[in-house]
C-alpha cells in the first residue's frame, strides 16, 4: 500500500497534463472487481491493463554496526498514452523503482531510482511470473518461491536473496481490498511477510554479507482513493512470534478517517481481516522536519478492534529523520521508515503531512 | 700638478691626424686651455679647423697623441664614456645653430640637462634662466620657427652653457648671420663663459670674430701658432 | 659620474610629442596602419571565435553532456534494436535514444525536430529532456505524447500548435512548452521518441544513440565494446571527433580569412617602417645632434623604437576597439560565417577574451617594433660628426643594391609552396607567399633602380628629365616608399587573380552540371520526397521533354570528418558514366561492379583515385563500389560521391528521388512548365519543394560566390589603402624635407607649375613601378593560392584566369593615386618660403 504515494502522483500528473486531443483517448483500465480468484505465479507477475501496480519490499537488515533499514520498490504504470503507436517506443508501459537505505549512522535516508519506459527489455514486468527490469535493477522470483532483488545508486547496492518463510497473505477478501467509502476503491492486495533476507550490501566500495527479515506487499489496482483523501498512513510489522500486522488508515483533510483496513495473521497462521473502523493510528511523538517543517506523528500507537479484544502496539523509528523529499523529481515529501514496536519490526509510511496530496 | 689646483679644461699634447686620402692635417699639435679662456682658431678651408673639433670632442680619433678634457684622456675612454664626457663637460655652438624645429626653446635649451637624466620641470626652470641670460626672456615656449638666426643663435648659446661645461666648443658661429648679429652673438657667448669660467675653442674663418678671442691661433701643417707671436 | 638613463622619458615625451605636432597627419596614418591591421585581425578572431563558441554550444545543447554519441551514416538511420545492445553494455551511466529529422516551419525555415525519450534523455542531454522538469518527474514526461516543445527561437502558430514540413508530410503538434536551456538562435523542437517514429515514418529507426558513461569507466574501453557491435549504417563519435568534424567545416575558410587579416596587419607593418625609415633620415640631423650633446648610441637606438612602439601602442589600442566593433557589426549584419554560408541560421554573440585582445595588441606592437628596428640601428649606427654636417642625403647613389638576400628569399618561398599542407591547412603555402612577398620587398632597392635607370636616359621635357634624375638618384628612398605599396598591391593582384580564376571554374562547373533546363528539389527529405508515381507524372506533364530523378542523401563515411553527399542518378541514354566535369577518368567499371564517381574533395580527403575500392554503408549493409572517375565540384567541400541511380535502386530498395531535372520539350514554354511542374505536386510536398530554371540558380549561386568574396574584397581594399596611405606618407615626406632643392629650383628659374609637375610625375613614376612590381609578385603570389593554398585548403583545383581589367585597373588607379599624393604634398610644401628654404641650406 505504501506506494500509494507515487502511483498518485503519476497518474494524476499523466491525467492533468494530458493534451486534449490525445485524453478523448484515453483507454478504459481493467476494474478490481470482488469475485476473482488470484493464481500464482502468475498474480506475482504485472498486470499491465490496470492502470498501477507495485511490488514492495520493506525490511531490516543486520550488520556488524546494528540494524539498517531498507526499501526496495518497482512499480508500473498503464499511462493510457502511444496506444495506438506502432513504435517500440510508445510509452504505453512505465517503470520506475525506488530504494532507500535507513541507516541510524546517517541519520537520514539514502537514496536511489530508476525509471523507463517498458520495452527493449530494458524495462520489463513479466505477466506470467514476479521478474521485473529496470536497467540494472531487478526483482525476479525463482521457481522455488526465492526471490532475487537488486537495486542500487551512487551511495549503496543491495543485492538480496529474500526467501519466504510463511504462506502468502492475501489481504481483504482472498486479496480484494477496498480503499474507500466506494465499492470501486478497491485494489488486490496481497503480502509476503516474514521473509528471510540473506545478501550484500555495497557501500563507499565495501561488499558487506547481510542477514534480515523483510515484507512484500503486492498490490495493483485501477481506482483507489476517494476525492476527500489528503494522505494515509500505513504499517506492516513482522511480529517476532511469526505473526504479521498490516494497517493502514485514509485520512481527509480534518485528519478523520475516511477508511481504515489491515490484518493480523498470528504466529499459528490464523488471519484476521480489520473491517473498515477497527483500525486506529492514534497520537504519539511528533517529529519536525527541518527542511520541509512538516510535523510526522512519527511514533504513533496503532490499535485493533479484534474480535477477541482491543490490541495495541506503540511503534519506535529507528531513528526520526527517514523523511523522502522527492520534489525535486517531481514527487511528493513523505516519511517512510523502519520502525519497531515491543515484539517486532517493520515500516510505517506517513503521507500527506507536508502538503495535502491532490487528486 | 697639485690637488687643489683644477685640471685644464683642454689639453691636447702630440695630436696628430690624416684625412683618409692620406693627405695630413697637422703633425704635432700642442694646445692648452685654462678655465674662461677662450682661444680661436683660424685657417684656410680644409686645414682641419672642425676635424680638431670633432677631435676634442671625440667624435672622431686622432692617429697619434692625447686629448684630455677637465683632466681625462679621451683615448682612455670608451665611446659610453667619451658620450658621457661630452654630455656633462662639454657645450656645443654651431654654425647651423642645429636647434630641433619641434621642440621649444626651453625644451632645446634643457637637452643636455634632459640628456643626463634630469627630469622635466628643473631642467626647463634652469633652462628659462639661462633664455633670460641671453635675453630671450619669456620665449621659452616659442618654436624655433617663429625666431631669427641670431635668436636660434643666442638659444644655442644658452644651450652651450645650460649644464654648466668646462668648455664649449663653437664651430663657425657666426658663420650664418649677418655682421651686426654676429658680433653680438659671439659677445654675448664670451661673456657668458667668461662669466661662468668656461673655456671656449672657437673655430671661425672670421678675422673680426677671431679678434674677440684671448688669443688667436693658426692651424697649419705642423699645428697651432700664435697668430701674433707667429 | 651620474649614472646613465638608457632612455630618458622626459626626451621621449618631447620627441614623441614634438613629431606628432610637426607631422601630424603622417604620424596618424602610422597609427592607423597599424590600427587597421589589429582591427581586422581582431575582427576576424572575434567573429571566428564566436561563431565557433556559438556552434559549439549548439552542438552541446543537441548532445548534451554525451561522452559517446552513435549515429547513423545517413539520414536514414539505424534499426532501433542496436538500442538495447548498446544500453547493456558495462560503463555506461545511461543511453538516450534519439529521431533526428531535418524540417521546416510553415514559413519555410529550417529546424530540426528531435524525438527523444524524455526519461533518457534526462540522464544524458537534460536540455532536450522536455517537460520533465529536473528529469525524473514522470508526469510531464509522460504527457510528451504528439505534443511539441520549441526551442526559445521557435514561437507556436497562432492557435497554440506548431506545424512541421518533412519529407513531404505536414504535421500539426499542439505545442506543450518551451526548451528554456537551448541557445537563442537554435531552431529545435522535441517531440516523443514514439511519435516522431510514427508520424514521420521511422518506425523501428533510430538517427543517433546518445551515451554517458559509467563514473570510472574508460572511455576506449567502452568505445572499443560499442565499436564490435555496431551495424554499417552506424558510427560511434566521440566529442572531441563531434568537435574536429564541426570545426572543419568552416576551418580552411576560417584560417583563410585570419591569414588576410594579418597580410593587413603585415601591410601595416611595412608602412610603419617606411614611415620610421623616413622620418629618422628627415631627422638624421637632430639625432646626430642629440649624439653628440651626448645621447649614447642605445639611448638613440632605444628613443626610435620607443617612438615606433608608442605608435604600434596606440594603433594596437585603436585597433581592438575598431575591431570589436567591426566584429559587432560584422556579426549582426553577416552572421558567423562572414557570409560564407557555413553555420545556417544563427546569430552568435560577441565573445571577447582579454588573452586574445592581448595577443592581437601585442602582434600590432612587435608589427610596429619590427617596422622600428632597421630604422633604430640605422640612426644608432650613424657616425654623429658626419652627419651633423651632411644632415639631409642619404647614402651613395653609385653603391649597388645587394639582391642576393631577395634571390634567396624567393627561392625559399619556392619551395615552401612544394610542401604537403599541415593537419589539414595550408601553413607552408602561406610560408611560401610570406617569403616570396618578403624577397619582393627586399627586390625593391634593385628592382627599383632598374625600373626607375632608363627612365634617367629618355629624352623628355624638363620636368620628366628632372623627376626621373631625382628617383634614379635615390632609389633606396624610392624602394622605402615603395615596400608598402608593392606588398598590397602584390597582395591585392594575388587575391584578384585568384578569385578572378576561381569565379571562372565555377562558372564552367555550374554549366557542366546543371544541363537541364529546369531544376526540382524537395528540401529536408533525404529518404522520401518524389514517389516512383509523382515521378512518372511529373515526366509526363506537358512540356516536359525528360525527367532525370535523382536522390541525393548525406553519408557519414568517417566520424570525425563532415558528411559526404551520395547522388544517385540516371545516366545519359546508352552511357556508362554521367555527364560530369572530368579531372581524371571516367574509367568503365569491370562487369559484376558497382561503379561510383567522387568529387576532388572527396578523392583528396580520402585518397581514393580510380580503380581503388570503397564500403559504402548502404541500407544497414556494406556495399562495395569501384571509383571510376573523379570530377570537379565545388558545391559539396567535404565530398560527394555519384552512382547510376538503378544501381542505388538495386543496392537499396529505394525507388524515391528528392531532386530532378527536367529538360524542356522543344516549343515548351518555360513559365508554363514551371506553372504546370508546382501545380502537380501535392500541397504539402510543394511547400517543401523549389522548382527553378537552371539560369537563375546558376546566378544564384554565382551571387553566393560573389557575397562570400566580398569581405575578402573589403580586406583586400583596406590593404591597398593603407599601401596608398604610404606613398603619401612617403612622398609628402621626401617632398618636405626637399624644399630646399625646390627653392633653389625655384631661384634657377624652374616655374611653380614645372615643380609641380615634376612632383606628380615622380607620384606617377614611384606608382607605375610599385604597380609594376607588385603585380609581378602578385601573379607569383596568386599563382601559389590557386596551385597550393586552395587545394590544400579546400580540396578542389582552379584554372588560371588573368583578370587583366582588375589587374590593369588596379595598376592605373596606384598610378594615379599616387601621383596625386605627390601633388598634394607638392602644392602644400611649395608655399613654404624659398628663400628661406636656401638660406637655411649653409
Amino acid at each position: 500500500m505504501g506506494a500509494l504515494t507515487r502511483r498518485i502522483l503519476m497518474a494524476a500528473a499523466a491525467g492533468a497534463a494530458l493534451p486534449p486531443a490525445v485524453a478523448h483517448a484515453a483507454p478504459t483500465f481493467a476494474p478490481v472487481v470482488p469475485g476473482r480468484r488470484l493464481a500464482f505465479p502468475r498474480d506475482h507477475g504485472a498486470h499491465p491493463d490496470f492502470r498501477t501496480e507495485w511490488w514492495y519490499l520493506t525490511g531490516w537488515l543486520e550488520t556488524a554496526s546494528g540494524p539498517l533499514g531498507f526499501q526496495v520498490t518497482f512499480f508500473r504504470t498503464r499511462t493510457g498514452l502511444g496506444e495506438g503507436n506502432p513504435s517500440r517506443f510508445a510509452p504505453r508501459q512505465v517503470l520506475f523503482a525506488h530504494a532507500a537505505l535507513s541507516d541510524p549512522e546517517v541519520g537520514s535516508l539514502l537514496h536511489a531510482q530508476r525509471i523507463a519506459r517498458q520495452g527493449f527489455g530494458l524495462a520489463e514486468a513479466s505477466t506470467s511470473d514476479m521478474d521485473i527490469v529496470l536497467d540494472d535493477w531487478r526483482l525476479a522470483r525463482e521457481p522455488s518461491g526465492r526471490m532475487r532483488a537488486r537495486a542500487g545508486g551512487d551511495d549503496f547496492t543491495l543485492d538480496l536473496a529474500l526467501a519466504p518463510t510463511q504462506s502468502l497473505l492475501l489481504q481483504g477478501q482472498a486479496g480484494f481490498s477496498r480503499k474507500g467509502p466506494q465499492p470501486s476503491q478497491a485494489s488486490w492486495y496481497y503480502t509476503l511477510p516474514h521473509l528471510e533476507v540473506t545478501g550484500d550490501l555495497v557501500r563507499r566500495g565495501r561488499t558487506a554479507r547481510v542477514r534480515g527479515r523483510a515484507w512484500l506487499d503486492r498490490e495493483w489496482s485501477s481506482t483507489l482513493l476517494d476525492p476527500r483523501a489528503v494522505g494515509w498512513d500505513w504499517t506492516g510489522i513482522n511480529l517476532d512470534d511469526g505473526g504479521a500486522l498490516t494497517a493502514f488508515r485514509v485520512r481527509d483533510a480534518r485528519g478523520r478517517a475516511l477508511w481504515t483496513g489491515g490484518s493480523l495473521r498470528t504466529g499459528d497462521g490464523r488471519l484476521w481481516t480489520a473491517p473498515n473502523g477497527a483500525v486506529a493510528f492514534e497520537g504519539g511523538r511528533t517529529w519536525t522536519s527541518p527542511r520541509t517543517g512538516a510535523v510526522y506523528p512519527v511514533a504513533p500507537s496503532v490499535r485493533l478492534q479484534t474480535p477477541q479484544g482491543e490490541r495495541r502496539w506503540a511503534l519506535t523509528p529507528l531513528f526520526d529523520d527517514q523523511e523522502l523529499d522527492s520534489r525535486p523529481s517531481g514527487g511528493p515529501v513523505y516519511w517512510e521508515g523502519a520502525v519497531r514496536i515491543p515484539g517486532g519490526r517493520g515500516y510505517l509510511e506517513l503521507t500527506g503531512y507536508a502538503a495535502p496530496l491532490r487528486l | 700638478m697639485s690637488a687643489d689646483t683644477p685640471p685644464l679644461p683642454l689639453r691636447i699634447r702630440g695630436l696628430a691626424k690624416s684625412v683618409p686620402g692620406g693627405r695630413v692635417l697637422f703633425e704635432d699639435l700642442n694646445l692648452d686651455l685654462r678655465a674662461g679662456e677662450v682661444v680661436a682658431v683660424t685657417g684656410e678651408s680644409g686645414a682641419g679647423k672642425s676635424t680638431l673639433l670633432n677631435l676634442a670632442a671625440g667624435l672622431d680619433s686622432a692617429d697619434r697623441g692625447e686629448i684630455e678634457i677637465a683632466g681625462q684622456a679621451l683615448s682612455r675612454l670608451d665611446e659610453a664614456g667619451r658620450t658621457r664626457l661630452r654630455r656633462d663637460r662639454l657645450g656645443f655652438v654651431f654654425q647651423a645653430f642645429h636647434i630641433l624645429p619641434h621642440l621649444t626653446l626651453a625644451q632645446n635649451t634643457a637637452l643636455p640637462l634632459v640628456l643626463a637624466g634630469a627630469s622635466g620641470e628643473p631642467a626647463l626652470a634652469r633652462a628659462a634662466e639661462l633664455l633670460a641670460a641671453v635675453g630671450l626672456g619669456g620665449r621659452e615656449a616659442d618654436f624655433p620657427a617663429q625666431l631669427s638666426g641670431g635668436e636660434l643663435q643666442r638659444c644655442a648659446i644658452a644651450r652651450a652653457l645650460v649644464h654648466g661645461p668646462a668648455l664649449i666648443l663653437a664651430d663657425e658661429p657666426t658663420g650664418n648671420l649677418d655682421p651686426e648679429t654676429a658680433d653680438r652673438s659671439l659677445g654675448l657667448l664670451l661673456d657668458a663663459a667668461r662669466s661662468r669660467s668656461a673655456a671656449v675653442l672657437l673655430v671661425t674663418h672670421s678675422a673680426r670674430a677671431a679678434e674677440a678671442a684671448d688669443r688667436i691661433l693658426v692651424l697649419g701643417r705642423t699645428g697651432l701658432t700664435d697668430r701674433h707671436g707667429g | 659620474m651620474a649614472a646613465d638613463p638608457p632612455l630618458s622619458r622626459t626626451l621621449l615625451g618631447w620627441m614623441v610629442r614634438g613629431e606628432w605636432r610637426a607631422h601630424p597627419v603622417r604620424t596618424l596614418v602610422a597609427v592607423l596602419a597599424i590600427a587597421v591591421g589589429v582591427a581586422l585581425g581582431f575582427a576576424v578572431h572575434l567573429v571566428n571565435r564566436s561563431a565557433l563558441v556559438e556552434f559549439d554550444a549548439a552542438v552541446r545543447s543537441v548532445s548534451g553532456a554525451a561522452d559517446l554519441r552513435i549515429e547513423a551514416v545517413s539520414a536514414a538511420g539505424f534499426d532501433e534494436s542496436l538500442f538495447p545492445v548498446v544500453a547493456r553494455l558495462p560503463g555506461l551511466a545511461a543511453v538516450s535514444p534519439v529521431v533526428e529529422v531535418p524540417a521546416r516551419t510553415a514559413d519555410g525555415r529550417s529546424l530540426t525536430l528531435i524525438g527523444v525519450d524524455p526519461l533518457r534523455a534526462a540522464r544524458v542531454t537534460p536540455a532536450l529532456a522536455a517537460g520533465s522538469g529536473a528529469g525524473f518527474g514522470a508526469g510531464g514526461a509522460l504527457a510528451f505524447e504528439d505534443s511539441v516543445w520549441l526551442s526559445p527561437a521557435l514561437r507556436p502558430d497562432g492557435d497554440g500548435t506548431f506545424a512541421v514540413l518533412a519529407g513531404g508530410h505536414r504535421i500539426v503538434l499542439p505545442v506543450a512548452g518551451g526548451l528554456p536551456s537551448v541557445e537563442a538562435g537554435r531552431r529545435i523542437a522535441v517531440a516523443d521518441i514514439a511519435a516522431v517514429q510514427q508520424r514521420f515514418d521511422r518506425l523501428g529507426r533510430l538517427t543517433r544513440l546518445d551515451i554517458a558513461l559509467a563514473p570510472g569507466a574508460r572511455p576506449e574501453t567502452v568505445a572499443k565494446a560499442i565499436a564490435a557491435r555496431l551495424p554499417a549504417d552506424a558510427r560511434l563519435s566521440t566529442p572531441e571527433a563531434e568537435s574536429r568534424r564541426t570545426g572543419d567545416l568552416s576551418r580552411a575558410y576560417r584560417v583563410n580569412l585570419g591569414m588576410l587579416a594579418m597580410v593587413a596587419l603585415l601591410t601595416g607593418g611595412f608602412l610603419v617602417f617606411s614611415a620610421q625609415s623616413l622620418s629618422i633620415a628627415r631627422r638624421r640631423a637632430a639625432f646626430a645632434l642629440l649624439r653628440v650633446l651626448g645621447l649614447p648610441r642605445t639611448g638613440l637606438f632605444l628613443q626610435v623604437l620607443a617612438e615606433g612602439a608608442v605608435l604600434g601602442l596606440l594603433g594596437a589600442a585603436t585597433g581592438l576597439a575598431a575591431g570589436a566593433g567591426l566584429a559587432w557589426g560584422v556579426l549582426g549584419l553577416l552572421g558567423g560565417d562572414l557570409g560564407g554560408g557555413y553555420f545556417s541560421g544563427s546569430r552568435p554573440a560577441l565573445d571577447i577574451s582579454p588573452g586574445w585582445a592581448a595577443i592581437h595588441a601585442g602582434l600590432g606592437l612587435a608589427v610596429a617594433l619590427a617596422g622600428s628596428l632597421f630604422p633604430a640601428l640605422e640612426a644608432a649606427r650613424a657616425a654623429p660628426a658626419l652627419a651633423l654636417k651632411s644632415a639631409g642625403q642619404s647614402g651613395d647613389p653609385r653603391r649597388r643594391p645587394a639582391l642576393l638576400p631577395a634571390v634567396g628569399l624567393g627561392a625559399l618561398g619556392l619551395a615552401f609552396a612544394f610542401a604537403p599542407p599541415v593537419a589539414g591547412l595550408p601553413l607552408f603555402g602561406y610560408l611560401s607567399i610570406a617569403l616570396i612577398l618578403a624577397a619582393g620587398v627586399a627586390a625593391m632597392p634593385w628592382l627599383a633602380r632598374l625600373l626607375i635607370a632608363p627612365l634617367a636616359r629618355i629624352g623628355a621635357p624638363v620636368p620628366v628629365r628632372l623627376a626621373a634624375a631625382r628617383l634614379a638618384g635615390a632609389p633606396d628612398q624610392a624602394a622605402v616608399a615603395l615596400c608598402g605599396l608593392v606588398a598590397s598591391a602584390g597582395l591585392m593582384a594575388a587575391m584578384g587573380l585568384m578569385v578572378a580564376s576561381f569565379r571562372g571554374s565555377v562558372d564552367d562547373w555550374l554549366g557542366a552540371i546543371l544541363p537541364a533546363d529546369v531544376y526540382l528539389r524537395v528540401a529536408e527529405a533525404e529518404t522520401a520526397g518524389l514517389d516512383t508515381a509523382l515521378q512518372a507524372r511529373l515526366a509526363a506533364l506537358p512540356g516536359v521533354g525528360r525527367l532525370e530523378a535523382r536522390r541525393s542523401l548525406t553519408l557519414r563515411l568517417a566520424a570525425d570528418r563532415p558528411a559526404v553527399v551520395l547522388l544517385a542518378q540516371p545516366l545519359p541514354a546508352g552511357a556508362s558514366a554521367p555527364d560530369l566535369p572530368w579531372r581524371r577518368g571516367p574509367v568503365p567499371a569491370a562487369p559484376g561492379e558497382t561503379p561510383v564517381w567522387v568529387s576532388e574533395p572527396l578523392s583528396r580527403l580520402y585518397d581514393l583515385k580510380p580503380g581503388d575500392t570503397l564500403d559504402l554503408p548502404l541500407a544497414g549493409g556494406r556495399s562495395p563500389v569501384r571509383v571510376a572517375g573523379v570530377w570537379r565540384d565545388y558545391g559539396r567541400q567535404f565530398g560527394a560521391l555519384a552512382m547510376d541511380r538503378r544501381d542505388y535502386v538495386r543496392l537499396t530498395g529505394d525507388a524515391g528521388a528528392n531532386e530532378a531535372g527536367l529538360t524542356l520539350a522543344p516549343g515548351a514554354h518555360l513559365p508554363d512548365v514551371l506553372q504546370g511542374v508546382r501545380a502537380a505536386l501535392p500541397p504539402d510536398l510543394a511547400a517543401q519543394t523549389e522548382v527553378a530554371p537552371a539560369g537563375e540558380i546558376r546566378r544564384a549561386a554565382l551571387r553566393i560566390f560573389d557575397r562570400s568574396f566580398a569581405v575578402t574584397y573589403a580586406l583586400e581594399a583596406v590593404a591597398i589603402l593603407v599601401g596608398v596611405a604610404g606613398v603619401a606618407a612617403t612622398v609628402s615626406a621626401q617632398t618636405l624635407a626637399r624644399r630646399r632643392e625646390f627653392g633653389m629650383l625655384r631661384h634657377v628659374g624652374a616655374g611653380r607649375g614645372q615643380i609641380l609637375a615634376m612632383l606628380a610625375l615622380e607620384g606617377a613614376f614611384l606608382g607605375a613601378v610599385g604597380a609594376v612590381a607588385g603585380l609581378a609578385l602578385g601573379a607569383a603570389m596568386g599563382q601559389v593560392l590557386i596551385q597550393v593554398v586552395n587545394p590544400q585548403s579546400f580540396n578542389w583545383t582552379m584554372d588560371t584566369r588573368w583578370p587583366l581589367g582588375l589587374l590593369g585597373g588596379l595598376a592605373v588607379a596606384l598610378t594615379l593615386a599616387s601621383s596625386l599624393t605627390a601633388l598634394l604634398a607638392g602644392r602644400s610644401a611649395l608655399s613654404a618660403d624659398a628663400v628661406r628654404a636656401v638660406r637655411e641650406d649653409w
